[in-house]
């Protein structure tokens, strides 16, 4: 059997690291121009927010010499974030940090769940249309439906599915206000999944890259050779058509589903980042929207290092190059 | 062993496989009425210009075509030791061909039905019976699979050595049979890391190994360095010798057939023009060929030639385009033999394949009285 | 059982086909539902800025609260405070409109010269640019355009500047791509032995000849993301504000009366999005079909 090719994957992993470092430090100071350059003096105040105690805040401005200057500021703020310490939130007077860990596992379980939702139904449909495209009506129909769900908002999608799991199932599918105790709370996480999985815009697309990339695949000379040796085409077509493109397409689209998040979770009352960050932007509370845009784009960053991993490890040989 | 006797290995009468050009809403005829005979241990070379059906018949014969509507009609006799079948048997219920004038203007085609019936006629034949090699055999490889692992696959698909060590010593046997250099470490490498000459060993390692009765060998040249191509013909060859297997070879390249086939047939435009003996068709004598197989063998410069650098022969005009398949003679456009007493009858009428002496056939008016 | 059929007879000049049997009756339907909502925003754009509207969008009529469609002079029904919704709904399309033409400008300028300097220079420059995309890349665009919001609470204008620039990566990863692609088939280095200059290279051989396509499915599904993107902020509340009409913002307020039965208010919109948003999209997969010659065999 193949084995598992560690070289190639500590190789890439490093390489991939370093970018994803970079990038990071790239984010980082982004969000650092967005809120430097914001009226106000917002910054001082994030750097404020970032101290224990009131009478070393007062102080600031003098006793750091250095954050007087732009990068000193920066650095400052970024070894703060960096030790965890993600400033005080405005609104409700606490350090973000702890806070932030919560709302992200909520957004995390949202949107992994909303991910194999997309592709449950994303993966059979592009397989069907690959293999049966030819039977032109039940093709059609199926690209259709992508179409259509794609281009239905969210928003109103949501309210359509608290409609009817309501009046249809009896259940009450905002989570703040479900009872826990109630045998079938699990159940009404499952719709914010449900919608947020089908309703995001991204399912049209998934179904068609995947479709696709599939067809290509299938008409590669290697499957041809698969199909004359009377061997299993599935067999050799699925790294290429299936495995890698399924996990390409995970990673691209990561930061749409948490931007759909936001929408979810404010139909949902979901106690996510999404919410959150909503809340925030109302509220103007920069330590919170500055520690979600961080961890958001961290999110993004690790699936997209998690999928270049997984392609090094099926197919050893791209790394070397 | 009397059906093996009388008959041939592969017996194809009348095939045809079309596509379709949607945008011309009209037929593609790539092949069209095709009937050819491979004996058994013999080689039969196929040549003819790009697009005159060559790759296409043979990929109809393995059951390959996935492009609609593929093969709509004709008969393919696979006589083996072990198997005795019609590959199309029974598949031409899935079929409904309107003609009009002789020409087909209608298909209907239940395609799914088609493949699945296909699929079980070639079940333990593809790949068993009959194994096939392609052009370009660095993209006919699995890029993600090593070497070793596919050709252990085929080992264990249709041979007796199921364990993963018989099997996969097996086709070890089969790499150092077709003289690929270092073959344990070939064996281990992915397909990326050989040169093209040295996939396609490997893959003619992989169709072998199954020791099929049948190999196809699909351009098995083409796209290679000259050095290489001229290794390869070496090493198939050999292997003709050693292991008498029956070959369709299919090439466009004249001198790869001549050292190669012992019976040849030429295709112009989806149909055979000329079929015989290699040294008949391929020899000196111009005036018993089909105009299209002496203007080909003209096209290819001699040693003689090349020593005076005299200018090269080509063939006249353009490759028949088997959409618009005229009426007459499809190498009429391009004939230079056309005699005024025959003019007629090869603008107007397609000519049959006629035998002008025996074992040679000819499709041309030229050999009509 | 699949039926072929050939019409054209034995020989024909096929390229006088008439234009629906030249193409797939898919993607012309597409196309031509694409086009139908791309003249019907236009018209009510400039019967919106012209303000000939059936009412006055923001009148209020206690009499007729929430009517349904067909009911007497509302054809399409009043929402929760009797304001036409026909009228509303043409109003809406002022919101997205300008805001998303200029998304979609900035997307595609920029995202033409970072992809032509990547694709065409190579390097370190190209090295720069992925780097450049890719770190626009990993924020999600409405946790962005929510900072944003949060530091400066710009107009929709600015918002849809920052939506223009998270647009960029996709239009210049596509057109670097599609250079790349030229240059392997060697049709870049034949421009350049045929003596044609850089900018005619550039300009009509590859964006012209060879980025139609792209560039128009680029445009109009970034037009579809940017009508998504305001309605989406304008459901949230960041967006045009009440009493003022967007489509985002009149789903949201019947919302309130959604969960009580009363659906037409927050769907009348929802459907506009629906179906505007779809004939955008199939209008550039059906043009991209046809410009792409991808006829079958």
């Amino acid at each position: 059997m193949t084995s598992i090719p560690l070289r190639a994957i500590a190789y890439t992993l490093i390489k991939e690291l370093m970018l994803t470092f970079l990038l990071l430090l790239g984010v980082s100071f982004i969000i650092f121009a967005i809120l430097y350059a914001a009226p106000g003096d917002q910054f001082n105040i994030l750097l404020e927010g970032q101290l224990p105690t009131e009478a070393a805040r007062a102080g600031i401005r003098d006793a750091m010499g250095v954050a007087q200057s732009w990068y000193g500021q920066y650095f400052s703020w970024l070894l703060g974030v960096l030790s965890g310490n993600f400033g005080t939130s405005v609104r409700t007077g606490l350090p973000v940090a702890g806070e932030l860990i919560n709302v992200s596992l909520n957004t995390l379980y949202l949107t992994l769940g909303s991910m194999v939702v997309t592709l449950l139904f994303a993966i059979p449909v592009a397989l069907y249309s690959c293999v049966r495209g030819h039977v032109v009506a039940v093709g059609w129909s199926l690209t259709m439906l992508g179409y259509i769900i794609s281009a239905l908002p969210v928003f109103w999608l949501g309210y359509i599915a608290i409609y009817i799991s309501i009046h249809v199932f009896g259940i009450f599918p905002l989570v703040s206000m479900g009872n826990p105790s109630q045998s079938n709370a699990w159940l009404s996480t499952l719709v914010p999944i449900l919608v947020l999985g089908l309703g995001s815009g991204t399912l049209s697309e998934v179904i068609r890259s995947l479709r696709e990339e599939l067809s290509r695949v299938m008409a590669e000379d290697y499957v041809r050779t698969a199909r004359a040796k009377g061997a299993s085409v599935w067999r050799h077509a699925f790294k290429e058509g299936m495995l890698i493109p399924v996990t390409e397409i995970i990673a691209a689209k990561i930061p749409f589903i948490l931007g759909g998040a936001v929408i979810v979770e404010q139909i949902f009352n979901w106690p996510g980042m999404g919410r959150m960050a909503w809340q925030a932007a109302q509220d103007r509370d920069f330590s919170v929207i500055m520690g979600i845009t961080l961890v958001a784009a961290t999110f993004v960053r690790l699936g997209s290092l998690l999928q270049r991993i997984i392609c090094t490890a099926v197919n050893p040989h791209q790394a070397n190059e | 062993m009397a059906v093996l006797a009388t008959q041939p290995l592969l017996k194809i009468e009348n095939l045809r496989t079309y596509f379709y050009a949607r945008s011309k809403h009209s037929f593609i005829r790539a092949v069209d009425g095709v009937s050819l005979e491979v004996g058994h241990s013999e080689t039969v070379g196929v040549v003819g210009e790009s697009g005159s059906g060559k790759s296409i018949a043979a990929m109809s014969v393995m059951g390959l075509i996935s492009n609609g509507p593929g093969v709509i009609g004709g008969s393919i006799r696979f006589t083996g030791r072990r198997v005795q079948r019609d590959l199309l048997e029974g598949l031409d219920k899935f079929v409904n061909v309107k003609e009009r004038h002789g020409r087909v203007m209608v298909v209907n085609k239940d395609e799914a039905g088609w493949q699945k019936a296909s699929e079980r006629q070639m079940k333990n034949l593809r790949g068993k019976e009959i194994a096939m090699i392609f052009q370009n055999p660095r993209a006919s490889l699995n890029p993600y699979i090593t070497v070793g692992e596919q050709l252990t696959e085929a080992v264990q698909l249709h041979t007796l050595y199921k364990t993963r060590k018989e099997a996969s010593d097996r086709a070890l046997y089969w790499l150092e049979q077709v003289k690929i250099d270092s073959p344990r470490l070939r064996f281990n490498s992915y397909p990326a890391d050989l040169s093209g000459g040295m996939c396609q060993r490997a893959m003619i390692a992989m169709a072998l190994s199954s020791e099929p009765a049948l190999l196809i060998a699909d351009e098995p040249t083409t796209g290679l360095d000259a050095t290489i191509q001229s290794k390869i013909v070496n090493l198939l060859e050999e292997l003709k010798s050693e292991t008498g297997i029956s070959t369709l070879l299919i090439s466009h390249d004249i001198s790869v057939i001549s050292r190669l086939a012992d019976r040849v047939a030429v295709m112009y435009g989806g149909a055979v023009v000329e079929y015989g003996q290699s040294k008949l068709v391929l020899g000196e004598d111009a005036s018993i060929k089909h105009p299209y197989t002496a203007a080909l063998l003209a096209s290819v410069p001699s040693e003689q030639q090349i020593r005076d650098k005299a200018s090269l022969q080509t063939i006249e005009g353009d490759v028949l385009d088997t959409i618009n398949v005229p009426a007459g003679c499809r190498f009429y456009a391009r004939c230079n033999q056309i005699t005024p007493e025959i003019n007629e009858k090869c603008a107007s009428h397609h000519p049959e394949l006629r035998e002008i002496s025996p074992g040679h056939q000819v499709r041309c008016w030229r050999f009509s009285n | 059982m699949k039926k072929y059929t050939q019409t054209s007879g034995e020989i024909g000049d096929f390229s006088q086909l008439p234009i629906w049997q030249k193409y797939a009756w898919v993607d012309l339907l597409y196309v031509s539902y694409g086009l139908l909502i791309v003249a019907l925003v236009l018209v009510s754009y400039m019967f919106g800025m012209l303000h000939w509207l059936p009412y006055d969008p923001q009148q209020i009529n206690m009499d007729m609260l929430m009517a349904p469609p067909f009911s007497q002079g509302y054809w399409l029904g009043t929402d929760f405070m009797g304001r036409d919704i026909q009228s509303r709904l043409i109003m809406g399309i002022q919101a997205y409109f300008l805001p998303g033409l200029l998304a979609v400008s900035i997307s595609l300028l920029a995202g033409v010269m970072l992809g032509i300097l990547s694709g065409y220079l190579g390097g370190k420059i190209e090295t720069v640019i992925t780097y450049i995309t890719n770190l626009i890349d990993s924020f999600p665009r409405l946790v962005l355009i929510l900072l944003v919001v949060a530091a400066f609470k710009p107009d929709i204008y600015y918002i849809m500047m920052v939506m223009g620039i998270t647009g960029i990566p996709a239009v210049a990863t596509a057109i670097a791509n599609k250079i790349r692609f030229l240059a392997q088939k060697n049709f870049i280095e034949a421009a350049i032995a045929l003596g044609l200059r850089t900018r005619a290279i550039i300009l009509k051989h590859i964006l012209w000849y060879n980025c139609r396509a792209l560039l128009i499915i680029q445009a109009t599904l970034g037009m579809g993301e940017a009508i998504l993107l305001e309605t989406s902020l304008s459901y949230l509340g960041f967006g045009v504000q009440e009493p003022v009409a967007s489509w985002g913002n009149m789903v949201q307020s019947g919302a309130n009366y959604f969960l009580q039965g009363n659906f037409w208010p927050s769907t009348a919109p929802a459907l506009a999005i629906l179906f505007t948003i779809l004939g955008f999209n199939l209008l550039g997969d059906g043009l991209n079909n046809i410009l792409e010659d991808r006829r079958g065999r």
